[in-house]
């Protein structure tokens, strides 16, 4: 009584292969300009930013953390930057950083007017939520394999599969933000009688900013959490050598290349956390 | 509101409380569920004379099909001839190695030492135990579809490069496969960056010249690298990479092995740039050392365990054409192969599994 009956089968994994398939093999013009699209715009940010000499880039990262949080942060998050150089992975660590910043801007366009609209159409909330869902707890490697299929090897599925990782919190936070827009804020704008347009951008968007700053935020971490898995399709920086010292159980280069990760996430987390707090600052 | 808010909160308690009177329910009942099953093995031991209790025995199972069919060969032939359970446990190769060294993996029936150099200390402390050879006439190297020199009028494919046969060759074709990530340059797809077949690639790379029209680059993992074949495969696309045999992507899909001058032990190593084909490696199977001494019998049966590239491709051909699962394909096997495989056990054992397969 404890076994499922057999005779019922469900083979739905069938249909989304035959479906992968037919993407790959019939529509593989779309993906390639896709691909294509994807992968000018991260050569160009990877050609940006390894042209920015490397001790002007730590200049920025004290500056931004001085004027945001203060001195000593400013020299904390330099000290980790120029560790993660001593170490050497400073060329890792640019190309970590435009897969990471390619899949959190893609996120962001995606993901903000996404969230408004959640945020105004319930029905729309009802079939968004189950979708986010299933993005954050799908096993990685299950969208991999076809987003190897679709996009090829390389930076281009790492891209898409840390966009899919990386995109609920920002559609999430983004919803509860409008949604938590105090009543006689909105009362009050609208006794001005405001367009929707004028009423979204100069009274819900600000009024929902520290909280979108907050999505921002988590998409951002979320996105640096992908990059090891990312690395398994081929994707190099800072992953790779992660995925490297695990296959070989080198220790010390592993600890290496995960500090490196862990640095490299603390400065970007303070930074984007404390631009949010400016917002706040605001209210 | 606050009522909806309250009913809801009501609603969840009532469903925590239905599945934890559930979870009572199937706890209790489930040792009455079991008692039939743990009856049988119970019921036959005293009658093998061997009362006492028989370790499970544990396959690594490092990643690839092949490995995969052979783990399910042994482990039919080992529960129903003598009578031992089986488990198989996943992992990649240094951490299945690191599992038969501590004894939380028993076998591993497919050990590629070529892939993993710091094997051989393992062997010589005696850390593990080397059984056999499992096979020896694999292959492995850089394939291209057999499309891309022959084309394939079925599929209206033209053949785009007729003239590519040695690795050398592909120095006239570096537009063929381009790198999207770095225009200008062609793609080799090589292994996962943790196989040291990986860096041996690179060297031959750079020895054939061809560092400087390709980039040489990883593939992240071994499933990646299949996706990555078999996408192009599907599309009709021209692909260059590293693969080896036997797997289902080499029994499903027709390649061709690019050709190298002869092994010769003088060029195989990094200075003469391993500029020969590989030496058939040695696929040796491993086990727990402390393991093979308690159990001779065991130790027996995979000392004798020997199949050959050529029918393990067949098995897995098998598998794909059938859409069978591994354990479909193996009992085809052991069925197909009766006198492979009657000559490693004891008569005994062979008149048992002959028994299981009907």
């Amino acid at each position: 009584m404890n076994e499922f009956p057999e005779i019922f089968e469900l083979n739905a994994g069938d249909y989304v292969e035959t479906f992968v398939k037919w993407l790959t093999t019939d529509h593989m013009a779309v993906f390639d300009s896709i691909r294509d699209g994807i992968l000018a715009f991260l050569l160009r940010m990877q050609s940006i930013i390894s042209f920015i000499p490397w001790f002007v880039i730590i200049g920025i990262v004290f500056i931004a953390g001085w004027r945001l949080k203060g001195v000593r942060s400013g020299l904390f998050y330099t000290l980790m930057l120029l560790t993660i150089g001593l170490l050497g992975y400073w060329n890792d660590t640019l190309l970590t950083i435009s897969i990471v910043l390619t899949a959190v801007i893609i996120s962001l366009v995606i993901g903000i007017p996404f969230g408004i609209l959640s945020a105004n159409y319930k029905r729309m909330d009802n079939i968004v939520r189950p979708v986010l869902d299933a993005m954050q707890t799908m096993p990685s490697f299950v969208y991999l394999i076809p987003a190897i299929m679709l996009f090829g090897l390389g930076m281009v599925p790492a891209v898409f599969a840390t966009t899919i990782y990386a995109l609920p919190p920002v559609i999430r936070l983004t919803t509860l933000a409008i949604n938590s827009v105090s009543k006689e804020m909105i009362e009050a704008a609208e006794s001005f009688g405001p367009t929707p347009w004028q009423a979204l951008l100069k009274v819900e968007l600000p009024q929902a900013m520290p909280t979108i700053m907050a999505g921002v935020n988590q998409t951002t971490m979320m996105a640096m959490a992908m990059v090891v898995v990312s690395s398994m399709i081929g994707a190099k920086g800072l992953g790779y050598s992660v995925l490297i010292a695990i296959n070989r159980t080198d220790i010390a280069m592993g600890f290496d290349a995960g500090i490196s990760i862990v640095f490299l996430a603390i400065i970007i987390d303070r930074l984007t956390q404390s631009i949010g707090d400016k917002f706040r600052h605001d209210e | 509101m606050t009522i909806r808010h309250k009913k809801g909160i009501l609603l969840f308690f009532a469903l925590v409380l239905v599945l934890a009177v559930a979870t009572a329910c199937t706890q209790e009942a489930a040792p009455e569920a079991e008692e039939p099953a743990a009856e049988t093995p119970e019921a036959e031991a005293p009658a093998e004379e061997e009362p006492q209790e028989l370790e499970t025995i544990i396959f690594g199972d490092a990643g690839w099909d092949s490995l995969r069919l052979h783990n399910a060969i042994a482990g039919f032939i080992l529960d129903h001839g003598y009578g031992y359970d089986y488990d198989v446990i996943p992992g990649s190769t240094p951490n299945i190695l690191e599992g038969v060294i501590k004894g939380d993996v028993t076998v591993l029936m497919e050990m590629w030492q070529d892939n993993v150099p710091i094997y051989p200390e393992y062997r010589e402390a005696g850390t593990i135990l080397e059984l056999g050879t499992n096979f020896d006439d694999n292959a492995q190297g850089l394939y291209v579809p057999r499309y891309v020199i022959e084309g394939d009028p079925e599929r209206g494919i033209e053949a785009s490069a007729p003239d590519l046969k040695h690795v050398e060759d592909l120095k006239n074709y570096p537009d063929l496969f381009p790198d999207p990530e770095d225009p200008g340059m062609g793609l080799i797809v090589n292994g996962p960056p943790s196989w040291a077949v990986t860096t041996i690639m690179e060297v031959k790379g750079a020895h054939y010249g061809l560092d400087e029209m390709y980039n040489i680059s990883g593939s992240g993992t071994a499933a990646a690298l299949a996706a990555s074949l078999s996408a192009a495969y599907e599309r009709g696309e021209p692909w260059v990479g590293y693969y080896w045999e036997p797997t289902w992507i080499t029994g499903k899909y027709d390649l061709v092995l690019l050709e190298e001058a002869p092994y010769d032990d003088d060029l195989w190593n990094e200075e003469a740039g391993y500029a020969c084909e590989f030496k058939p490696s040695d696929i040796t199977i491993i086990i727990n050392p402390e393991f093979a001494g308690k159990n001779p019998a065991v130790t027996e049966f995979l000392t004798n365990y020997e199949t050959s590239s050529a029918l393990t491709a067949v098995g897995l051909a098998y598998m794909q054409d059938n859409d069978a699962e591994i354990d479909e394909a193996a009992e085809w096997f052991i069925q197909e192969y009766e006198d492979l495989w009657k000559d490693w056990v004891t008569s005994e054992a062979h008149e048992k599994v002959m028994a299981a397969l009907k």
